[in-house]
C-alpha cells in the first residue's frame, strides 16, 4: 500500500503498534498518553468530519496516530469545507441574482401570472396580474381564493382552465373569458406534483384581450355601417330621376344607376367597363376635357350630344372629380339629364316669339305699303292704255307696273306670315298626311322633271292629324321647293311618312349639299336667306316652322352622314299635343 | 487553446476515508489553480466506494468530476470546465 502523501512511502497498517517502543522514561510515557489522547481526539473529531463530508469513520489501521497528526486531517477537512462554503456562498448569489430576475421578468411581462395550489388558493402573482384583476385595496393576494379575488366568485367556475389541468394533470387554454368587464386568453399549465404525480399547483397565464376583442367589435360595428350606408346610397343613386356614371381614374365606368340605363337605352353590360369618352362619340372637343379622369375641376350644365341606337339625344351633364382621403383625384361621377325635348320646346318657344314680333311689326309695314302700291300700280296700268305714248314710256311704264305687282306678291307674303303669327290655328280640321304629300308631288311634278330631279316615296299607313289639309300642303311644297332649290339641277329627293307612337312624321331627304353647319340653328329664323338679294324673302321655312308649330308639332333640319339634308315634319297625333 | 496541466495523484490500493483525506489535501493544495482551470487533478485509485465519495465531495465544492472506469482502475478528473 501507498503512503497517504501518495508518493509511494510504505505506511504500515499495524505501524501505530509496531513502533512503539517498551521501557520509555515516565515523562516520555505521559507525553505519550496526553499524546495518544490528542491522537485519538483528533481521531474522533477527523471521523465527524468525514461523516460530515458523506464518508465513513478512518478504520484504525488506516493511519497511526502520528501519521494521523502529520497527516492534519481537520486542516484538510476545514480547507475542503471552507471550498464547499465557498461555493455555495456563489451558489446563493447566483440564486438570488437568478431569482431577482426571475422576479424582475415575471413582473415585467405584458401577462398576468398567478401560481395557484389545489385548494384554488392563489401562492403568488405578477404585477401584472396585479393591475388587471386585483383590487387596489387588496395588498396582499397570497392565501386567498383566486376565484374571489380575479373573478369575484365564490368557487371555481365552469369556464375555470386550472379546473381541468388540476384534473387532468395537462396544459389548458381557454381562448375568451369575460372577469371583471374585461377579456382573457387563459393559460393554465402543470407546475408542481405531489410523489403520486398529481398536479398541486399551476401557472395560470392570462392574456388581457380587452382591446382586440373591442377593436374587433369596432371594427364588426364599422362594417356593418359601412354596408348600411353603402346600401343606403346605392337606393338613392337608384331612385335619382337624373342619369349617375361614376369612372375610375382610367375614365373607366365602374358605376351606373338605372336612370343613366333608362335614358341612354343602353343595358348596364354595355355600359360598365366601357372608356366614357367611348359612350359619348360625337361630344365636342371643348366639352371633351370633362372626360378626363385625372381632371381636379367640377363642371356644370355642359350639354352634349349623344347618338342612341333609336334616337339621339341632347343632354345636360354635370360631372365633379371623385378624391380619396388624401385629396387624390381617384375618378369622376357624372350625372345628366335629357333635355332634347325641353331643348325642342325652348326652340319653338323663341321661334314663335320671333315670328310673332316679326309678324306684327310685317303686318304694320305691309298695311302701310299696300294702298300706295296699289295707287302706283293702278295708275301705272292707267297709264299704259293711252295712246300718246311713246315706246319707250310704255316700255318703262310697264317696268313700273311689273316691280310694284311683285312687291304687291312680297307684301301679301308679309300679310300671310304677320296672319300666321297672330292668329290662332283651326284644330278641328282632320288631315291624311299621306294624302297631303301625294298632291304636294302632284303640285310640283312639272317643276321636278324641269329640274331632272327624281322623286322617290315610302308612305306608311298613317292616323290623321288634326290640322288644316292646305295649310299643311302649303308646308310640304314649301319644303319639296326648299330641296328642289338646294339641289339645283339633276338630284333626288325622297319622302317617307312613319307612323311612331304617339307622333307621325314626314321625312324629306334631298342629295344637295347640306345645310352648313353655321346656319342649321338659324335656317327658321325669319328673312334668313342664303338666297342672293331680290332671289328670297326668307320668309319661306320660317312659315312653315310657324304653321308647324301652331299644330304643336315641329320641324327639324340636319345633315345626312351620307351628304344632303333632312327636314323631318313631326306632328303629334290628337291628344298628344305639346303645350308649347 | 491553453494547456491544462494535470496533477496526477495515484492512490492505488487505499482505501476511503484515507483516499478522500489524501485527494481533499491535494485539492486544497492546488486549489487556485484548480479553480481557475489551469490545472486539474487526475486521480488514480482502484477503490471503488472512492468513486462516489470523491466525487460528491469535489461538487460540493463546485469543481466538474470525470470518472472513468480504465483497466484495473478508476481515473478520477476534477476540475473546471
Amino acid at each position: 500500500m501507498k503512503s497517504p502523501s501518495g508518493k509511494g512511502d510504505r505506511a504500515g497498517r499495524g505501524a501505530p503498534a509496531a513502533r512503539k517502543k517498551v521501557g520509555e522514561p515516565a515523562a516520555r510515557g505521559r507525553r505519550g498518553t496526553e499524546s495518544a489522547r490528542y491522537a485519538h481526539y483528533i481521531r474522533e473529531k477527523t471521523n465527524q468530519l468525514l461523516q460530515v463530508m458523506g464518508t465513513e469513520p478512518l478504520r484504525p489501521e488506516e493511519f497511526d496516530d502520528r501519521e494521523l497528526l502529520n497527516l492534519d486531517p481537520i486542516g484538510i477537512i476545514a480547507g475542503s469545507l471552507e471550498q464547499v462554503f465557498e461555493y455555495l456562498n456563489e451558489t446563493i448569489a447566483n440564486l438570488s441574482e437568478a431569482r431577482d430576475e426571475m422576479q424582475a421578468i415575471f413582473d415585467a411581462t405584458g401577462v398576468g401570472i398567478s401560481i395557484i395550489d389545489q385548494d384554488f388558493s392563489i401562492v403568488k402573482c405578477n404585477e401584472k396580474q396585479r393591475e388587471l384583476l386585483v383590487d387596489k385595496q387588496l395588498a396582499d393576494v397570497s392565501g386567498r381564493f383566486c376565484y374571489e379575488v380575479y373573478c369575484l366568485k365564490n368557487g371555481p367556475g365552469l369556464d375555470c382552465p386550472a379546473v381541468d389541468t388540476f384534473a387532468t394533470g395537462r396544459p389548458v387554454v381557454v381562448n375568451e373569458v369575460r372577469k371583471k368587464g374585461k377579456y382573457f386568453q387563459l393559460v393554465t399549465t402543470p407546475f408542481a406534483r405531489d410523489a403520486a404525480g398529481r398536479v398541486t399547483r399551476v401557472i395560470e397565464v392570462a392574456l388581457d384581450i380587452t382591446a382586440r376583442k373591442k377593436a374587433e367589435e369596432e371594427e364588426r360595428r364599422q362594417r356593418g355601417y359601412y354596408l348600411a350606408e353603402k346600401s343606403k346610397l346605392a337606393s338613392v343613386l337608384q331612385s335619382l330621376s337624373e342619369g349617375l356614371l361614376v369612372t375610375d381614374s382610367r375614365n373607366r365606368i365602374i358605376s351606373v344607376n338605372g336612370a343613366a340605363l333608362q335614358i341612354l337605352d343602353l343595358s348596364q353590360k354595355q355600359v360598365r367597363e366601357q372608356r366614357i369618352e367611348e359612350l359619348f362619340l360625337d361630344c365636342p372637343a371643348e366639352a371633351k376635357i370633362m372626360f378626363d379622369g385625372t381632371a381636379p375641376h367640377a363642371f356644370q350644365n355642359v350639354e352634349i350630344p349623344f347618338r342612341g341606337e333609336n334616337r339621339d339625344l341632347l343632354l345636360t351633364v354635370n360631372s365633379t372629380p371623385l378624391t380619396d382621403v388624401r385629396g387624390t383625384v381617384t375618378g369622376r361621377v357624372f350625372t345628366f339629364r335629357d333635355i332634347t325635348e325641353e331643348k325642342r320646346r325652348q326652340e319653338v318657344y323663341h321661334r314663335t316669339e320671333k315670328l310673332a314680333a316679326v309678324g306684327q311689326l310685317s303686318a304694320g309695314i305691309a298695311h302701310e305699303l299696300n294702298t300706295p302700291l296699289g295707287s302706283i300700280l293702278g295708275y301705272a296700268r292707267l297709264l299704259l292704255k293711252g295712246d300718246n305714248l311713246l315706246a319707250e314710256q310704255k316700255e318703262r311704264l310697264a317696268i313700273i307696273a311689273e316691280q310694284a305687282k311683285k312687291s304687291g306678291g312680297i307684301i301679301r307674303e308679309l300679310l300671310d306670315f304677320s296672319r300666321l303669327s297672330t292668329q290662332a290655328p283651326s284644330r278641328g280640321a282632320s288631315c291624311d298626311l299621306n294624302q297631303v304629300v301625294t298632291e304636294a308631288i302632284r303640285i310640283l311634278r312639272a317643276e321636278f322633271d324641269k329640274q331632272e330631279i327624281a322623286v322617290t316615296f315610302a308612305l306608311s299607313p298613317l292616323s290623321p292629324v288634326a290640322a288644316d289639309p292646305k295649310r299643311l300642303e302649303q308646308v310640304v311644297v314649301n319644303m319639296l321647293l326648299n330641296s328642289a332649290q338646294a339641289i339645283g339641277s339633276g338630284g333626288e329627293v325622297e319622302i317617307a311618312t312613319l307612323l311612331q307612337s304617339d307622333e307621325v312624321q314626314v321625312r324629306i331627304s334631298d342629295s344637295g349639299p347640306g345645310i352648313p353647319v353655321e346656319n342649321l340653328s338659324r335656317i327658321f329664323d325669319p328673312f334668313f336667306t342664303t338666297k342672293p338679294a331680290g332671289k328670297g324673302t326668307g320668309l319661306g321655312l320660317s312659315i312653315c316652322a310657324g304653321i308647324i308649330s301652331d299644330y304643336g308639332g315641329a320641324i327639324d333640319a340636319r345633315n345626312s352622314p351620307g351628304g344632303g339634308a333632312v327636314f323631318t315634319i313631326t306632328l303629334p297625333l290628337p291628344g298628344e299635343a305639346h303645350a308649347g | 487553446m491553453v494547456d491544462v496541466q494535470k496533477i496526477e495523484l495515484d492512490i492505488l490500493g487505499q482505501v476511503c476515508p484515507a483516499c478522500l483525506l489524501v485527494v481533499l489535501r491535494e485539492m486544497n493544495t492546488h486549489r487556485k489553480r484548480l479553480k481557475s482551470g489551469e490545472a486539474q487533478l487526475v486521480i488514480k485509485t482502484d477503490h471503488r466506494d472512492t468513486t462516489r465519495t470523491i466525487p460528491e465531495s469535489a461538487r460540493k465544492m463546485g469543481y466538474d468530476v470525470e470518472v472513468r472506469n480504465l483497466e484495473g482502475y478508476y481515473e478520477i478528473t476534477i476540475g473546471q470546465r
